[in-house]
């Protein structure tokens, strides 16, 4: 019943500052919410009236009507989040067998990967023997200092870097997959050329 | 009568829908091969394939073009080929427009599209691999992903009248 009413409330107070046209309303909510491992993406939300783009966990857009641009997100208390999507949420299949996913960090300009990461090439070693994985994949990236160009190059020389050290260490070539993306793809937003140790990285993914 | 409405609405929908996956248009993807798992059910759940409707259950195959549907008590889980987790809650329709996955080829795509209820969805590889090519649409927005974790409800029409009588027809 404390479900209906809030609601309820919700419905009528959305009526009145509208002054709700006799014309039916639909309201579509999409909320944002965090990763199993704590990180958080970003959704845009597109409709015929124009964009949104929702990138702070528990923060919501909604969707008044297809010819209108979706409402600036606002933060959805937890209890609404529960009440509303409680049942898909326990549908949620199990987490326990998901990828991994492992992010290596490089010197400035360099494949030379920081002192943390040396550290935690271990850790993904050990992940990919213990899960026997046939499949491992290996994505290059840089910062936006420089051209797309010189990026891809270096990109793809980290990436390679990575490859060839899980290689020496026993890892079968056709277990990975490696790709590159130069500057395209920053982990962390920021303007070009703006030097960003975040997004000076290699991701290992580890099925 | 609201409730009718509603019904005759989702009625509708879905006889279109339903026409819709039976209209005799093959995917030129590798259509031979499913592309999810049914991990979690509850109550009501059934997918419709090409004309015939299959009660879900756990190790159930997933394939492109299938619609899954719950009830009023129904929910759903499932898990696609790129660890992409899609989970459904009561009186909710769904439809797997597409999924590629295939990292050999550098081949990459998921579009999903929910007519109504409420859902869950946990990016996966594709997300990860190939961020442009992850798109969730609903009949009034389309939602680009970028390796996340998000909620989706999607309200039937209504009618100005519903809110008095605080019966949203779910």
């Amino acid at each position: 019943m404390k479900k209906w009413s809030n609601f309820f409330v919700g419905w009528i107070f959305f009526c009145l500052l509208t002054g709700c046209a006799t014309h039916r309303a639909k309201r579509d909510l999409i909320v944002l919410l965090p990763d199993p491992d704590g990180k958080v993406g970003t959704i845009t939300v597109t409709t015929n009236g124009g964009s949104q783009i929702v990138d702070k966990p528990g923060y919501a857009t909604e969707i008044e009507d297809l010819n209108k641009a979706p409402v600036a997100p606002k933060p959805v208390n937890e209890k609404e989040i529960n009440e509303v999507f409680g049942p898909a949420l326990s549908a949620q299949p199990d987490l326990s067998n998901r990828f991994l996913l492992f992010i290596l960090y490089f010197e400035h300009n360099t494949t030379k990967l920081t002192h943390e990461s040396k550290d935690l090439v271990l850790e993904v070693l050990r992940n990919i023997k213990s899960r026997k994985s046939s499949e491992v994949y290996v994505v290059g990236h840089t910062d936006l200092v420089g051209t797309e160009a010189y990026n891809i190059e270096l990109s793809s020389k980290r990436a390679s870097y990575v490859r060839d050290l899980l290689l020496s260490k026993g890892i079968k070539p056709g277990a990975l997959f490696v790709s590159y993306y130069g500057k395209s793809r920053p982990l962390v937003p920021t303007k070009n050329e703006v030097p960003e140790p975040r997004n000076r990285r290699v991701e290992v993914i580890v099925r | 009568m609201k409730h009718t409405y509603s019904k005759t609405v989702v009625l509708s929908l879905a006889a279109f829908f339903f026409f819709l996956s039976t209209g005799g248009e093959v995917s030129p993807a590798d259509a031979s091969a499913p592309v999810a798992i049914v991990k979690k059910v509850s109550g009501s759940a059934t997918v419709v394939r090409q004309g015939q409707t299959i009660p879900a259950t756990k190790g159930l195959e997933i394939w492109e073009n299938d619609t899954l549907r719950t009830g009023r008590n129904g929910s759903i889980g499932i898990v696609f080929n790129d660890d992409t987790f899609l989970s459904m809650g009561p009186g909710s329709i769904l439809i797997i427009d597409e999924f590629v996955f295939a990292p050999r080829q550098g081949k990459f795509s998921i579009v999903i599209r929910m007519l109504k209820g409420t859902a869950a969805y946990l990016s996966g590889l594709i997300s990860k691999l190939s961020p442009d090519s992850a798109h969730f649409k609903t009949p009034t927005a389309s939602i680009g992903i970028r390796g996340t974790r998000f909620a989706a409800k999607v309200e039937e029409e209504q009618k100005r009248g519903a809110s008095q009588s605080g019966d949203l027809g779910r």
